[in-house]
């Protein structure tokens, strides 16, 4: 695959003697959904408005199929930006919302062609008479995803696409807005802070933190194997253990309990993910805790959530949170609070965060 | 019930308002020009004469005579140019400054907001009395034009209308600005960038977004400058030349000079009327169209 269609090159900026990006480097390839996530002031919204033209770099390039684009005026570039307000014109109808864009360089008859093309594709046809107020939030969020894909561009910068959103409007947007990206084939390049939305849409997604890339990769990948803490903070839930080496294993003081790994460690002392789904849990009745990689605990929190249920665990005053899948209809199935309980995992679940 | 006694004064106290300041005085001018001018005080007749029994004495005759001389209507005319003019100006000068403002951070908007409304700290008069100073044959202004070999003799500056228009943009300025600026201020700044996203540039963003959702603050500005600039009358006295005659100067004359009450309040009756029932118009118009257009 071209790994070069969209190229950011050591990219800075600073608002007065505030720093927001710093030497972002990125390349995106064609046809890719990336996700830019990254809480508020981590700079995400500023890098994409430097690839929309609103911000001029202070250093830097932007290289999109080719061409320089990096001093180029929004109107010159060869893509669109959906607002995170959708920015829709509130003096036209739905229609020359859609229309905006094209009026220029096509004659009324492929206009009016283009528009029910796109207004199609987003189902929003019976709507092109409206006026903008009398859309409901996701039929606005459709026209301002019409008014950018009726222009043909490129690439799409999506400023928290689904933010306006209701929650079950959102899920089901999600889904129709992945199959559209996949159809379409447009470079797809969007900004959140939600990281259910960036791992449901991306096909690679970048963490950012004060102004750095900490991590660029697939989504199981950076939930599988986070490089730093942060990250692995950051994306789902996670027991972060200290853990140093003692004679042939590693032992956690906060624990008590030994550490089998698989792999060998550079330092003699380092931070251990253990993804809460990665424990398997079991009654004290019916197994006993083992040397290494398995404690035992009281269960001081329980919450059933449906598919699965959620538990904190209680060992040496540290709490570990585990996640059981509920396969048995049984109700019983569940462990009770204050139960105490065998907690294991197998040593391939322990991953090292070096940094 | 005293609330509701309360409540239902407080709803119409803007009509209560507009009744003793606006339509009683009105009727009152009204009633004076329809009334028999002659030499006393006040120098007009009474309109209900108990002469055997009630006699109605009234008479036409003002209005007649006004819109039969062309000086009246002329001077009419004259001011409404004069208006359309001004009001022109205080758009083109005002617009670009009240986006500015209200585009720029908070610091410098304040800044800026203050410097607009510091004139009117100082007196009407004295301002416009101060442009008299600075235009006049041995001004500030003619003297550095002689000190910079611009000119050879002093510039006739004062006394024109040129003087007069921009004597009256200079101090109705703030009136088109502060409308402006409180309609741009709640302008979504999204939208420009959107617009310039679809490929319009600075020009065209400029006519098809910017203008179009500008037009209330546009509205109210204008009409805020235009109807007292139609009755402006220290100005053009200050600044202006005898080639041009203007509304409230006549009117002016009428009441002071010729002391000829009924004629005058028939001249204000007709301006008023001829400015106001345009704009009622207009504003009910325009109210529909915003409406239909949800701006």
């Amino acid at each position: 695959m071209d790994n070069n269609f969209l190229v950011i090159e050591n990219i800075s900026k600073s608002f007065e003697d505030n720093k927001v990006l710093e030497n972002i480097n990125l390349n995106i390839s064609k046809s890719e959904f990336f996700g830019l996530l990254g809480s508020s002031g981590s700079g995400k919204t500023t890098l994409l408005r430097i690839l929309g033209g609103f911000e001029k770099p202070d250093t830097g390039r932007v290289i999109l199929d080719g061409t320089d684009i990096t001093n180029l005026e929004p109107f010159d570039r060869p893509l669109n930006y959906m607002f995170q307000s959708y920015a829709l014109f509130p003096h036209l109808n739905v229609f020359n919302n859609l229309a905006f864009g094209i009026k220029e360089n096509f004659t009324q008859k492929e206009i009016e062609i283009n528009v029910r093309n796109i207004a199609e594709l987003l189902s929003i046809e019976h709507l092109l008479k409206r006026r903008i107020k009398q859309l409901s939030g996701g039929e606005q969020q459709r026209v301002a995803l019409g008014r950018c894909l009726i222009k043909k561009p490129k690439l799409l910068l999506l400023d928290e696409p689904l933010a306006a959103l209701d929650k079950k409007l959102r899920s089901k947007t999600q889904l129709e807005l992945t199959t559209l990206q996949k159809k379409l084939k447009i470079t797809f390049v969007f900004v959140t802070h939600d990281q259910e939305e960036a791992m449901s849409l991306s096909d690679r997604m970048a963490i950012m933190k004060n102004g750095l890339i900490l991590e660029c990769s697939s989504p199981e990948e950076i939930y599988e194997n986070p490089k730093s803490l942060y990250t692995a903070n950051f994306i789902g839930i996670a027991n972060i253990i200290e853990i140093y080496k003692k004679d042939e294993n590693f032992y956690s003081d906060d624990l008590g309990i030994n550490f089998k790994l698989n792999k060998e460690l550079k330092n003699t002392k380092t931070n251990i993910l253990l993804r809460p789904e990665k424990i398997k849990i079991q009654s004290i009745n019916t197994s006993k805790a083992s040397s290494f990689n398995s404690f035992s605990g009281e269960i001081l929190e329980k919450s059933y959530l449906g598919s699965f249920t959620r538990y904190e665990i209680k060992i040496n005053n540290t709490i570990i949170s585990v996640i059981d899948q509920n396969f048995n209809s049984n109700s019983n199935y569940n462990f009770p609070k204050e139960e105490k309980v065998i907690c294991s995992w197998e040593s391939e679940s322990i991953k090292i965060l070096e940094d | 019930m005293k609330n509701k006694l309360f409540e239902k004064y407080f709803v119409f106290s803007p009509y209560f308002w507009l009744i003793l300041f606006f339509f009683i005085p009105l009727a009152i001018i009204f009633k004076i020009s329809i009334s028999v001018s002659e030499w006393g005080m006040p120098p007009y007749q009474d309109i209900f004469l108990f002469d055997n029994g009630l006699k109605i004495n009234t008479t036409f005759e003002n209005y007649v005579y006004i819109f039969s001389d062309y000086y009246y209507i002329g001077s009419f005319v004259n001011s409404l140019i004069l208006a359309l003019i001004s009001t022109f100006f205080c758009l083109l000068i005002g617009f670009p400054l009240a986006f500015y403002i209200a585009t720029s951070n908070i610091r410098l908007r304040n800044i800026l907001l203050v410097l607009v409304v510091i004139p009117f700290w100082s007196s009407f008069l004295l301002r416009v009395y101060a442009w008299k100073i600075i235009l006049q044959n041995n001004g500030i202004l003619n003297v550095i034009l002689l000190n910079l070999g611009i000119t050879s003799e002093p510039l006739q500056l004062l006394y024109n209308q040129y003087a007069v228009i921009m004597g009256i943009v200079y101090t109705y300025l703030p009136l088109m600005i502060l409308p402006l600026y409180g309609y741009l201020n709640k302008f979504d700044l999204n939208l420009i960038e959107a617009s310039k996203d679809l490929g319009l540039n600075r020009f065209k963003t400029f006519f098809k977004v910017i203008l179009p959702l500008s037009v209330p603050g546009i509205v109210a500005g204008s009409l805020l400058v235009f109807i007292p600039v139609v009755g402006e009358f220290i100005i053009p006295e200050m600044l202006g030349g005898s080639d041009r005659l203007y509304y409230g100067k006549i009117l002016w004359e009428e009441f002071f000079v010729n002391r000829n009450w009924p004629g005058a309040s028939a001249l204000a009756f007709s301006g008023i009327i001829i400015l106001v029932l345009p704009i009622v118009i207009f504003q009910i118009l325009y109210s529909r169209w915003s409406q239909k257009n949800e701006i």
